[in-house]
Order: structure tokens, then sequence, then C-alpha cells
């Protein structure tokens, strides 16, 4: 069985204005693939080639096997998009939005119920929408993502703003998502998600692919180990990083213990930002 | 498996549902049909084409009183005789049925009949038309040929009366036949703003771009906007058309007629709501492109007025059939250029709707 999305050379502009250059990668089903970038990286517009709402001006798209724009309505029946917008119909309840989007699909026996509840809002799926805070939408839209069983997720900064219990329950889901067998493409400039998430990570900046690995293989081949070390010296506390690679940095901690002054040792590894600035030559917001 | 029709049924009962749920347009609605229900039949459903004179003589000897009497009904003037100048003054300011009158003094009859000099007074109300001024000073000189005995100075030939066209003497359109199509338009103009708020909302949420990323199709979409709108105004307008009696003829051709409305009002709603990126902005819209819909119905409130520029508008061919239908009995013959008309701008109005509505969801 092949990969379940592959993009091949993909480009993008608004107008004469780049957005995605010549993007290529796929996605295994199964897979979590953390898409990083800054805000305008193209990040979102890449999600909509992939999806359908806009036509790549140049490379090629494979979802499931099939071809992306020419077989749109095929692959739209088995995908799921989760957008950055909470657009939800605010006048219609829980139930309601996701049973008008269970007949775009022409499903008729889902179990509104049980969905509502995956995202815990079993007790809330009569009530209307407008009446819901923003972590509720969000968990909605992600509900509404799941109603046709997707087999590739398209998940647009998911837990954006999200309270840490909300954030959590919506982890949870897209790992749970991965274990049922679907590949899930996640944009987001949360480097905490992407790494606890991704099984592998894209750095995207101005439309560019940039890197694109496991997570813990970007921050070994791109950053650096250290050990921080806080030691009392007379009245003073002086805290010393040391690089964990190379010559200098192993004698110096054991000069440091042997002093017998240490007061704390942490170890230290490069984040995913670190990584992404040694690349980017910027941040990620 | 999605069927297309599937979908456009999800589309459309949740765009009702919406619909039903805005306590805006539920409130409008209702009040706006009863009001104009209500104010439909609280009009005058006759024409009274009669011209009510009120005359006072001094000292008229009771045939010349009897004489003026005669003339009513057979050339559409009504004389009432007064007692008095200031009886006679106050039946002219209250206007009803009374517009102008003459006073004739003490002795007018005798110096006319003896030859000498005299005078009389025409008494207007500040609102008369002007033309009955000269008619007025017509009559007195008349009223001096027959008392003095002298014929007037010419003979007055023979006059054959020839109207081109339709003759619509005695069939004047009532206040009642005039106010309908203007209802009707305004009813339609509601809902085709409903329709323009619904499809502005699902761009603004962005909630479309959520839609077309399932198996629904912009087709899909369109089609049930043009079902939700077509069929809300339809419905609005067939409720005004019933309850104000207009149903006793011509029912295919109304039905036929409204719904090519409803189509038009849909293609302006498309037009306002993909146009308009706020609440203001739809009103805005709504009012600029539902104009030249609105225009022509008010030009059915002065029959004979109607510019050019007026019968070229969108609304003209829908307002022409709803009087000629519901007022003069009129058929499908009469009603075929105006039906042609009509469909000609449904299909432009919702080409540019569609056209519009497809850019913006190309640029979301």
């Amino acid at each position: 069985m092949g990969p379940a999305l592959v993009a091949e050379g993909i480009g993008y502009d608004y107008d004469g204005t780049l957005a995605v250059d010549d993007v290529s990668f796929d996605l295994a089903r199964g897979e979590v693939l953390g898409f990083l970038g800054p805000n305008g990286a193209g990040k979102s517009t890449t999600i909509k080639l992939l999806t359908g709402q806009l036509e790549p001006r140049s490379g090629r798209i494979s979802v499931l096997g099939m071809d992306m724009p020419r077989q749109r309505g095929e692959i739209q029946a088995r995908i799921g998009v989760c957008f950055e917008e909470k657009n939800v119909y605010p006048s219609l309840t829980g139930r309601e939005n996701l049973a008008f989007f269970a007949r775009l699909f022409g499903l008729h026996d889902v179990d509104l119920d049980e969905l509502l509840a995956r995202v815990g809002l079993e007790e809330r799926g009569r009530d209307r929408v407008n009446r819901y805070s923003k972590g509720m939408r969000q968990r909605l839209m992600v509900a509404r993502t799941l109603l046709n069983e997707p087999d590739v997720l398209f998940l647009d900064e998911p837990t954006d703003g999200l309270d840490p219990v909300s954030a959590r329950t919506i982890r949870q889901l897209i790992r749970a998502e991965a274990d049922r067998g679907a590949a899930v493409l996640l944009t987001t400039h949360d480097m905490y998600e992407a790494d606890q998430l991704s099984d592998r990570v894209a750095f995207i900046d101005r439309g560019k692919v940039l890197a694109l690995d496991p997570p813990e293989e970007l921050k070994l081949a791109h950053g650096t180990r250290s050990v921080r070390v806080r030691v009392r010296t007379g009245e003073q506390i002086e805290e010393h990083v040391l690089p964990l690679d190379g010559d200098g940095g192993a004698a110096e901690l054991q000069a440091l213990v042997e002093a017998g002054n240490v007061l704390t040792i942490h170890t230290e590894e490069a984040t995913l930002e670190d990584v992404f600035v040694a690349f980017a030559g910027r941040g990620l917001t | 498996m999605t069927s297309r029709a599937g979908v456009v049924r999800a589309f459309v009962a949740k765009d009702l549902r919406i619909h039903a749920r805005d306590r805006f347009y539920v409130v409008v609605t209702i009040v706006g049909l009863a009001f104009f229900i209500g104010v439909f039949w609280l009009l005058p459903d006759t024409v009274d084409e009669t011209l009510h004179l009120g005359v006072h003589l001094e000292d008229a000897p009771a045939e010349v009183a009897a004489l003026l009497d005669a003339d009513e009904d057979e050339a559409g003037l009504a004389v009432e005789v007064f007692r008095s100048s200031a009886d006679l003054e106050d039946a002219v300011r209250d206007g009803d049925p009374v517009v102008a009158g003459l006073d004739l003094p003490a002795g007018f009859l005798a110096a006319l009949a003896t030859g000498q000099d005299a005078s009389a007074r025409i008494v207007l109300r500040a609102d008369a038309p002007e033309e009955l001024r000269p008619a007025l000073a017509a009559m007195v000189r008349e009223l001096a040929f027959a008392v003095s005995g002298q014929p007037p100075p010419v003979t007055v030939p023979d006059l054959d009366e020839v109207v081109v066209g339709v003759d619509r003497a005695g069939a004047q359109l009532s206040l009642r036949d005039q106010l309908r199509p203007v209802f009707v338009v305004i009813a339609l103009f509601v809902e085709m703003f409903a329709l323009a708020s619904l499809v502005a909302g699902e761009l603004q949420l962005r909630t479309i771009t959520a839609v077309l990323t399932t198996p629904a199709r912009i087709s899909d979409v369109l089609a049930a906007k043009t079902v939700v709108g077509t069929l809300l105004a339809f419905s609005q307008a067939m409720v005004l058309v019933v309850a104000t009696g207009a149903l006793v003829r011509g029912l295919p051709l109304l039905v036929v007629a409204l719904l090519l409305g409803g189509i038009l009002v849909t293609g302006v709603g498309l037009i306002a709501g993909s146009i308009g990126r706020d609440f203001i902005e739809v009103v805005f819209w709504s009012l600029v492109v539902g104009l030249p819909v609105m225009i022509p119905a008010f030009g059915a409130l002065f029959p004979g007025s109607v510019s050019t520029w007026i019968q070229v508008l969108p609304g003209h061919g829908l307002v022409q059939i709803m009087v000629g239908t519901t007022a003069r009995g009129e058929g499908w013959t009469e009603a075929a250029p105006h039906l042609g008309a009509l469909a000609g701008w449904c299909v432009v109005v919702f080409a540019l709707g569609v056209a519009i509505l497809q850019r913006r969801v190309r640029r979301l």
C-alpha cells in the first residue's frame, strides 16, 4: 500500500506573490506529519492545495492514490479538514452542525452522540453553537472532521488559543486517529505540540520546505546538547552552560563537580524552535 | 454515496432552519405581511371620478337649482347648492367631496338678465388642480349666456373623441390595485435581503469553505440558495396575492410571474450577499441592487407617467403583469412581452449573481 498523500513540486502564487514554491513530501498511513512554520510561511495555502480548495499552478498531488484536483469529489469524500477559523454555523446546535455535514457526505447512520462524547461535548450537543466557548467550537470542528472516518486528516492549528484541557483532548484524538491508521497532516506553530504528536516534522518558510525528518533526528542533527550547572561561589550563585559535544565541556563539568559547590545540574537539548532558527535564520513568530 | 439532490436538500433544510431562527427576519416578515394586508383592505377599492362642485346662489330660483342638479352623473359632475358663502367655503375647505365652488352674489342673475355688469367668486382648495380655474370660469360664462338668452359668440362644433390605444376612461385603477404590486415587491425585497444575509453569513463565517472540502460542489450551494431564495420570496408574494384577493383570475399567469420575480430577487440577493462583507454593506448593496426592481412598482402609483427608463428596469415586467392580470383581467397574450422581459432579466441578474459569488468563494 503506497503513501496516503504525495506532493511533488507543487507551487502556487497569489497574483504573482509566491506562496508555495516547489514543495514535495509524502505522508504515510498512520503517520502524523507536523507542518511547522511562522505565519505567512505557506502552511495554510499548502493545505488548501492538498484539500482541493485551490488548484496548484505547478506540480502534482496524489491523495489515496487519486489525482487532486481531477478526482476532487472522490478524494474529499475520504478526507477530513479542520480549519484555523471557527467556521461552524452559530445558530444551529452542535448536533445540527454535525448532522448537516454528515448529509453532505451522504451519511445517515453516524452516531452523533458518540462523536460528541469523543470531544467532550455530549452535554452540550443540543445547545446552539453561539452559546459555545471558543474551545467548544474548536472541539466541535474536530468532531466534524471525524464524521466520515477519514483516511487523511488535515488539521490547521487545531489547538490554537485553547485552554490546556481542550488542547489535550484534541491531541489525544489526533494520536488516536493516527493509531486507527489515518494519515494526519498537522500545521501548527506550537513546538511542544509538534514535538509530542509528530512522527516527522517539516519546516516550511517563505513557501519552501526547509527540512523534513523525525523531530528527534532534527534536534540531534541540528541542535546542540548541553548541561546547565548552578554553582555557589561565596555569597553568589553562578550559572554555567556547558556543551556536551566537543572537548572542553566535559572537562569543565568535571572540574565544577570536583570543586564541590554544585547546586543543580540540568541536561538541555535543542528545541524544534532552535532547529528552525538554525534553518530559517528567524524564529517561528 | 453522496447524491447531488441529497446535498441540495440538506442545504435547503439548513438554510430554512437558520432563516427561521433569525428573529429579525421572522418579525419583519410577519409584521410586514400583517401591515400590508391590513392597509390593503383599509384602502378604497373604487375610483370616484365625479367632480363635486359647490354653488351658492343668493337668490336662486328653484328652476335654476334644478338645472344645475340635472348635470350630475351625466358629465361626471355633481353640484351641491349651499345656503351661504360661509357654508360653501367651509365645504370646500373640508374638501370631501366638494373640491371647488361658485359663489354667486345676490342680484347676480338679475344683473345678467338685464345686461348689467355682474361679478362672481370662484372658491378653490389650495391643492385643487390648476385646470379647475379656467373650467369654473367657463362655467360662469356659460351660465351668463344661458341667463341672458344670448348665444355664445361662436358656434361650438361637433366633436369626435378618438383615444389612441386602450381607453382607460372609467376604468381607472383603484388605490388597492395601485398599491398591490408595491406591497408584493416590498415583500420580495425583504426576502431578497434575507437571502443576501444568508449568503453573506456563509462567506463571512467561511462555512462555505468547510462545505467545499466535502463532496458538496459550488453548484450544489448555488442550487440550494436558488431554491431557498425563490421559495421564500415566492411564498411571501403568494401569501400577499391570496390575502389581497387577487387570485380570482389569471392564477397560472400570476404564479409564473411571481416565480420569475422570486428568481429575479434571488439573483439580486446573490449579488448583494456576495459583495457585502458585513451587515451594513449587505444592507447598502441590497438597496443599490434592489432599487431597479422596486422603482417600477412605485411607477404603478402614477399610471400613464411611466418613463421609458423605468420600462426597461428589471421589475417593470412583473409589475405590469400583476396590474394587468389582477386589475384589468388581461391574459397570456397581453403579458407575453412582459414575461419575456422579466425572464430575460432573471437570466442576466442570476448569471451575474452566480459569477460574483463564485469569484468571492475563489478568493476566500
